[in-house]
């Protein structure tokens, strides 16, 4: 259904009179007066925009990568979005730290087309402001608006909330209050704070212990708790979801908070909230729908979450999947660096990615590949590299750090670690009696014996050989690399590129090329190999590259990054420790909805099932297309409250079609609550839904990508007055919030760690500031005592204050924020927190990037090129042990490991990301729009030859698990049924048999949709809309039904595997 | 036939007497591309010491570099400044950042883009290339466009830059049909921003916000025509004027600021010492339509064999000229989707 608007429709020059209400100015009015203050300040010819006063530095979020930004402000409007000049994430080398205000207020840094897009997120007219409640069917888009007071009653007390909606006149909705119960306790004279933590601690030992010892345990649990809570009148069943699975938790529990994009000072925000204050372990972000396998992999390497190369040292890059030019994280950061490196520091790179993308256009070679093959061209580079004895065998044999220290290596690896073949398991040197359990073995250099190691070891140099197969007191083991070796050697390379659909000499090539360069390559990756059931493996196989080089800390090699101040006090232990600051902390216990970071065979459901009904996933977190699905088969449990906050898991995962199911279904999910800027795509399904407030209006400490490598901590602060209502909460008015219903419910609830003394004796937790502030001051204090930032000076103070001179008491009150940063013992950090605020988060000078041939901030020691972890896991859902080195799983398999045969449906789906589009967060941004308005379905010249397909035919893309290719919307007067169709873009950049379409178009909310509210329909702007978005026929997992495909080890969403069909429609 | 190409017959400006010596450069550096020292400040010793200039270049972000030149050129007679754009399309990622920031910086209304970026595919799978061209105004040295204007509305400041008086232009179009870049288009008054109701949802107050904050083109300020402005610019001409309201507070373009791939460099070709000059001694550089002698000040440098895209790239121009033509008097104007590039 498209409608054509005519200009009238949307442009009503000289008509902007009629919707202006007496809180604002008429624009005219406005206009008048925005007009005199450009004059006055333009007196002498000064651009009022390139003075101090007019400017609040704050941090981007219109994609990940949270680039720091400079606001320009002009009557309280924000006119004008840059990059900030003094953080490294947008030029480089950035300006010194100490930087006078007024000279960077002319120096406008790097921001990508989104970033500078942001007023137009900001100001959009679809934006809610008032507090919305469901007044149709979920879905209906029918909404009325209620008091925010009431909602919070309504959403606490629950009842029978909705019995003005047919069908649901007696159903029941539970409150938050029916599942809190810690409040139960505590109304009884229990302590919640020594209960829960008590609790927490039996539950432990249950799961530690195994068979019989584990049932008797939990008689154990049960006599002793049941016995404990009469003492409050109340039963085990009051208190636990199941009593005879004490470890799935409390009915806290039940309460599921689920973010899409929450970042950090928002994460720790919410987490308090959820986990600390309400006691519930369902806190979940979107990450598996994300790059989740590609941290999972570099998390199991090496400890940290993930590494970027040093890209203006670097001699040579390969980029697996998304460069550095579009998505990644992210293009501020990366593009003028590899664009530099190139043109003047001799860079050469590759891009290995099934579509031509705008890096691959600039890239020495690009190699389109089979969508979810990656691991295989690493594995055949590999064998290659391991053939041609192309690795740095000094390095990998080093196997302590005292050998590494030797060499000059930051690093080694436990290549040449003994594995047990028939567990998986690193041979312990207890095991062979020559040495203790913490202690390893090799088969040493020089005399060919085992020999024990300590990884940390930095007084006895210790090498192993790289190549052991061989049996020690009738154990059967291998090294690590010897299991590497077997798995790059299980396929000739011929094979290697048959799998990938790619010519051998391009992994010859790329592979010759990689180890020609020393220490200064880098294989990069982040979403493309690892959106994939086999996800884990690619990535691990790419870092794997790198591990053959020993790149990981040199310059020019792969970085951990420069890392930031602590914002919550963790490192310094104050001044404001705010995991400590919180009187009555509740301790959350239990097994995860998601099942994630549990081991099946550790929770008490291993003593009455066989086989899980669901995955468990062991290794990974924030498993997001696993939360409805699991809620929905009530395993392993139901939940009765869920909160989407910045999320769109109707939409933005794979198998939306399942997803939306269940979000309609109100037996499976009785009560959703959400927090958007906008009616999204999954708010639309919601009970209620509380405006936010945006990206510029708001705090945060976002982090900052690894590609920088220096010391960065970002802080976003608000730059204009917030669009939404206010509500007052603990006696303040405050703009209507994720944070403002926290604390409202907080003060409803009585929840511990909230109002007057929440972060102790006379420290108030009763506004966002109270909270956020706390966190730059920790930045501005450092990571020790002497790591702190000067004073703002009194001409920093005065520019600080006028350049705030516009925001509203409910943001900014000067006293009040002052008072926020007095720690517990007295010391006032006021002015440092304003020296911070001024630049907008602290940054270390570029010139601490280096130390001599090494990196700064360089990740130093043992990276495991076995992972015992995963190589010595049996997966009984699955029925197999994983691999601890990373070998060749073929990316379209079910979820117990199985190939799916789809063989009428012969094209690959992918989907990728232009720099035009963030996820769900640009479909306003006209400007954008303005260069691409839709998206296309791309494909091959062959293709299309085949299927007789040419620019501009109209196709609809099906798949085995949705063969109508239908969005299933529901059937109101607003949303309906939508088929995934799209116009066919035939081109020469990509791979044969590929069908790939943009994430970021084919939005059916988000203000593309009309609406109704209050019995008045709003119109919806059909360019909102523009284009398809196929997450609807990405494949479900055939076993599982109602998810998609999922990689087992990783957790990430299969968003490139689905196979599909083209249906001509016009 | 486009009647603008002829060139004028007489330019409004003395001219710089800088082209010829630029010339000579040029040919000089065709020799010299590709003989990069490969050095990056961020580098060790260990590496041969490379020379001054390209230290020089490193030492400090081309930002700040450019934001200094532009300082520092401020200081002499409008007279003696020649502003010049130096794209490097090497560094180009075709992410039109310029174009998006060039449209909230001067609140351009759809259809009107100061800066596109032409993007195009080339070759067959899979040796197949994606082609980046951005396009400012050229703000040539005898700009046909000018001498074209019937009321003296536009003409050529002594620093370079190409105006138009937007409180004297009458909307006529000659200037339109005259530019052979398709740099000036015409303000149809159209707008972003849906109007809705205020109520639960923002509506007219975000828009309002939106609206409020109009080019500093349409305002009372000693940079864009007439004492006070017009207060507003609906039905006549307009174009790119590289900033003047942010380069005569010593700010740079707002293109050149946000350009992620560093590819858009800015600055006074009357200073040897720029790093535009630099640039233009080191890697060589051509111009749009040479041929039509309009003395373009936006230089491109393509690298090694990039010459022989030149044609391909004023192909490129010449489609996009047409389309503004097209829907400047071709009435195929598609309200609210204009803009942008041709892909």
């Amino acid at each position: 259904m498209s409608r054509r608007i005519s200009r009238r429709d949307f442009v009503k020059v000289g008509a902007l009179l009629g919707g202006a209400t007496a809180v604002m100015l008429s624009v005219p009015e406005a206009f008048r007066k925005y007009a005199e203050a450009v004059r006055a300040a333009a007196q002498g010819g000064e651009n009022p925009l390139a003075k101090p006063e007019s400017i609040i530095y704050s941090v981007c979020l219109q994609c990940h990568t949270a680039c720091p930004i400079k606001g320009k402000i002009l009557d309280g409007v924000l006119v004008k979005l840059t990059g900030n000049p003094y953080s490294p994430q947008n030029m480089t080398p950035h300006i010194p730290y100490k930087t006078r205000l007024d000279v960077a207020a002319k120096i406008d840094a790097y921001l990508c087309v989104k970033g500078q897009s942001g007023i137009e997120s900001l100001y959009d007219p679809y934006r809610v402001i008032k507090v919305l409640k469901r007044a149709g069917p979920r879905g209906s888009n029918k909404w009325k608006t209620i008091p925010f007071d009431q909602a919070i009653k309504e959403i606490v007390e629950g009842g029978r909330l909705f019995s003005d909606v047919p069908g649901e006149e007696d159903r029941q909705v539970p409150g938050l209050k029916d599942i809190w119960v810690w409040g139960l306790i505590r109304d009884r004279g229990g302590d919640p704070a020594s209960i829960s933590a008590d609790m927490k601690s039996d539950i432990s030992k249950i799961m530690a212990a195994s068979g019989d010892e584990k049932a008797r345990l939990v008689e154990e649990f049960k006599a002793k708790w049941s016995g404990e809570l009469a003492k409050y009148g109340l039963k085990l069943e009051d208190v636990f979801i199941d009593p005879d699975h004490p470890d799935l938790g409390t009915k806290a529990n039940q309460f599921v908070f689920m973010a899409g994009r929450i970042e950090h000072g928002r994460k720790e925000f919410s987490k308090r909230f959820v986990i600390d204050a309400f006691g519930s372990i369902n806190w979940y972000e979107h990450t598996t729908i994300c790059e989740q396998s590609h941290h999972i992999a570099y998390g199991m390497i090496s400890g940290k979450h993930h590494m970027k190369p040093d890209i203006l040292n670097c001699e040579f890059i390969i980029f697996f999947g998304t460069g550095a030019f579009e998505a990644n994280f992210g293009p501020t950061n990366m593009a003028h660096k590899l664009t530099k490196a190139v043109v003047e520091g001799g860079l050469k790179f590759a891009v290995v990615d099934p579509r031509l993308s705008k890096t691959a256009a600039k890239a020495w070679r690009w190699v389109p590949i089979k969508p979810g093959t990656d691991g295989a061209f690493a594995l055949g580079m590999i064998r290659w590299i391991l053939e041609n004895k192309r690795y740095d065998a000094r390095y990998l044999e080093n196997a302590n750090k005292a050998a590494a220290d030797l060499d000059g290596e930051p690093t080694f690896t436990n290549a040449t670690y003994l594995v047990k073949v028939e567990d998986g398991k690193l041979l312990r040197a207890s095991e062979l009696g020559i040495g203790s359990d913490s202690e390893y073995v090799i088969m040493d250099k020089e005399t060919g014996e085992p020999t024990p190691v300590d990884p940390n070891d930095a007084e006895n140099p210790k090498e192993g050989i790289l190549l052991v197969d061989t049996t020690l007191n009738g154990i059967r083991v291998k090294s690590g690399f010897q299991l590497l070796y077997e798995s790059a050697m299980s396929r000739s390379l011929d094979e290697w590129a048959s799998i990938c659909g790619v010519s051998r000499e391009d992994i010859e090539v790329l592979a010759a090329e990689f180890t020609s360069h020393g220490k200064r390559a880098v294989a990069e990756l982040y979403r493309g190999p690892v959106q994939h059931p086999n996800g884990y493996y690619n990535g691990q196989a790419i870092i794997t590259l790198n591990l053959l080089i020993g790149n990981i800390g040199w310059k020019g090699g792969l970085s951990k990054g420069g890392g930031h101040w602590h914002e919550t006090g963790s490192k310094r232990k104050g001044p404001f420790h705010l995991s400590s600051l919180h009187p009555g902390k509740i301790s959350g216990f239990g097994v995860k909805l998601t099942r994630e970071k549990s081991k099946f065979e550790s929770s008490t459901l291993s003593l009455v099932e066989d086989v899980p009904k669901r995955p468990w996933y062991p290794f990974t977190s924030n498993l997001y297309q696993e939360i409805l699905p699991s809620a929905a088969d009530g395993y392993p449990y139901r939940i009765k409250i869920l909160w989407i906050h910045k999320g769109t898991p109707g939409f933005a995962t794979p198998a939306a079609d399942a997803q939306l199911e269940i979000l309609k279904d109100v037996e499976k999910v009785p009560l959703i609550i959400a927090t958007d800027i906008v009616l999204g795509e999954t708010t639309i399904y919601a009970d209620y839904v509380f405006p936010d407030i945006a990206i510029w209006e708001r705090w945060g400490t976002p982090h900052t990508s690894p590609d920088v490598n220096t010391k960065a901590s970002k802080v976003r602060q608000p730059m204009v007055a917030p669009l939404v209502d206010t509500c007052r909460v603990f006696g303040e008015e405050m703009p209507i919030s994720m944070e403002a219903i926290m604390l409202a419910i907080a003060e409803k609830l009585g929840l511990p760690g909230y109002g007057s003394d929440g972060f102790g004796p006379g420290m108030p937790f009763t506004r966002m500031e109270d909270y956020y502030l706390k966190m730059v001051a920790n930045i501005a204090a450092g990571d020790k005592v002497g790591d702190e930032v000067p004073d703002a000076d009194d001409e920093e103070l005065r520019i600080f204050r006028e350049a705030r001179k516009h925001l509203p008491k409910t943001v900014f009150d000067e006293e009040r924020w002052h008072r926020a940063v007095i720690d517990p013992e007295g010391n006032d950090w006021w002015r440092k927190v304003v020296y911070v605020l001024n630049r907008g988060g602290r940054f270390e000078d570029a010139d601490k990037a280096y130390d001599g041939e090494y990196l700064t901030h360089r990740f130093t020691g043992l990276l495991n090129l076995y992972v015992e972890k995963v190589g010595s896991y049996y997966s009984k859902y699955m029925g197999v042990r994983f691999s601890g080195v990373p070998v060749y799983v073929p990316p379209y398999i079910d979820s117990k490991g199985r190939p799916i045969r789809d063989d009428e449906y012969p094209l690959i789906l992918i989907t990728y990301k232009e720099i035009y589009g963030g996820q769900s967060r640009t479909p306003g941004n006209y400007w954008i729009l303005s260069v691409m308005p839709e998206n296309h379905i791309l494909i091959n010249k062959k293709t299309a030859e085949e299927l007789g397909l040419k620019d501009g035919d109209v196709v609809r893309i099906v798949s085995a698990s949705n063969p109508d290719g239908v969005w299933p919307l529901g059937d109101g007067p607003y949303i309906k049924n939508r088929y995934v169709e799209g116009k066919v873009k035939v081109t020469g950049g990509i791979a044969p048999g590929v069908v790939a379409v943009s994430w970021h178009y084919g939005h059916f909310g988000y203000g593309a949709s009309d609406c109704e509210i209050d019995g008045v329909v709003i119109k919806g702007d059909y360019r909102r809309g523009l284009g398809l978005c196929p997450n609807a026929v990405m494949r479900r997992d055939p076993v599982l039904g109602n998810v998609c495909l999922t990689d087992p080890i990783g957790g990430s969403a299969s968003f490139f595997d689905t196979r599909v069909k083209l249906v001509k429609v016009s | 036939m486009v009647d603008g190409l002829r060139r004028p017959n007489g330019s409004e400006t003395s001219r710089l007497g800088r082209r010829e010596f630029l010339k000579g450069a040029l040919l000089g550096a065709a020799v010299t591309v590709g003989v990069l020292s490969g050095d990056l400040s961020l580098r060790v010793a260990a590496q041969p010491s490379p020379p001054a200039e390209s230290l020089a270049l490193d030492r400090e972000s081309e930002l700040v570099r450019m934001t200094r030149e532009l300082q520092e050129s401020l200081k002499k007679p409008l007279q003696e400044r020649k502003w010049v754009m130096v794209i490097d399309l090497r560094r180009c990622v075709g992410c039109h950042s310029c174009t998006v920031s060039c449209i909230a910086e001067n609140k351009t209304p759809p259809g009107i883009t100061y800066r596109p970026v032409m993007i195009w595919e080339t070759g067959e799978y899979p040796n197949v290339k994606l082609n980046f061209l951005p396009r400012p105004c050229m703000q040539c040295d005898e700009p046909p466009c000018t001498s074209v204007c019937p009321v003296n509305a536009t003409w050529k400041r002594e620093d370079g830059i190409v105006v138009i008086d937007y409180g004297k232009c009458i909307g006529c179009r000659y200037c339109v049909m005259a530019c052979p870049y398709g740099a000036r288009s015409t303000d149809y008054g159209y707008e972003w921003v849906p109007e809705l109701e205020h109520g639960p949802l923002a509506g007219t107050a975000a828009k309002e916000r939106q609206d409020r904050v109009k080019s500093l083109e349409y305002q009372p300020t000693p940079w864009y025509g007439g004492p006070y402005g017009r207060g507003d610019t609906i039905g006549i001409t307009r174009k790119c004027h590289f900033c003047i309201h942010r380069i005569e507070s010593g700010v740079l373009p707002a293109c050149v600021s946000t350009c992620i791939g560093g590819a858009t460099y800015f600055g006074d070709l009357n200073n040897p010492n720029s790093l535009v000059n630099e640039l233009l001694r080191r890697y060589g550089a051509f111009r749009l339509k040479e041929e039509l002698g309009t003395e373009p000040s936006v230089y491109y440098i393509t690298g090694e064999g990039g010459a022989s895209v030149i044609s391909e790239l004023e192909a490129m121009v010449d489609r996009y000229r047409e389309e503004v033509l097209l829907r400047e008097f071709g009435g195929r104007f598609r309200a609210g989707l204009g803009g942008g590039g041709l892909e």
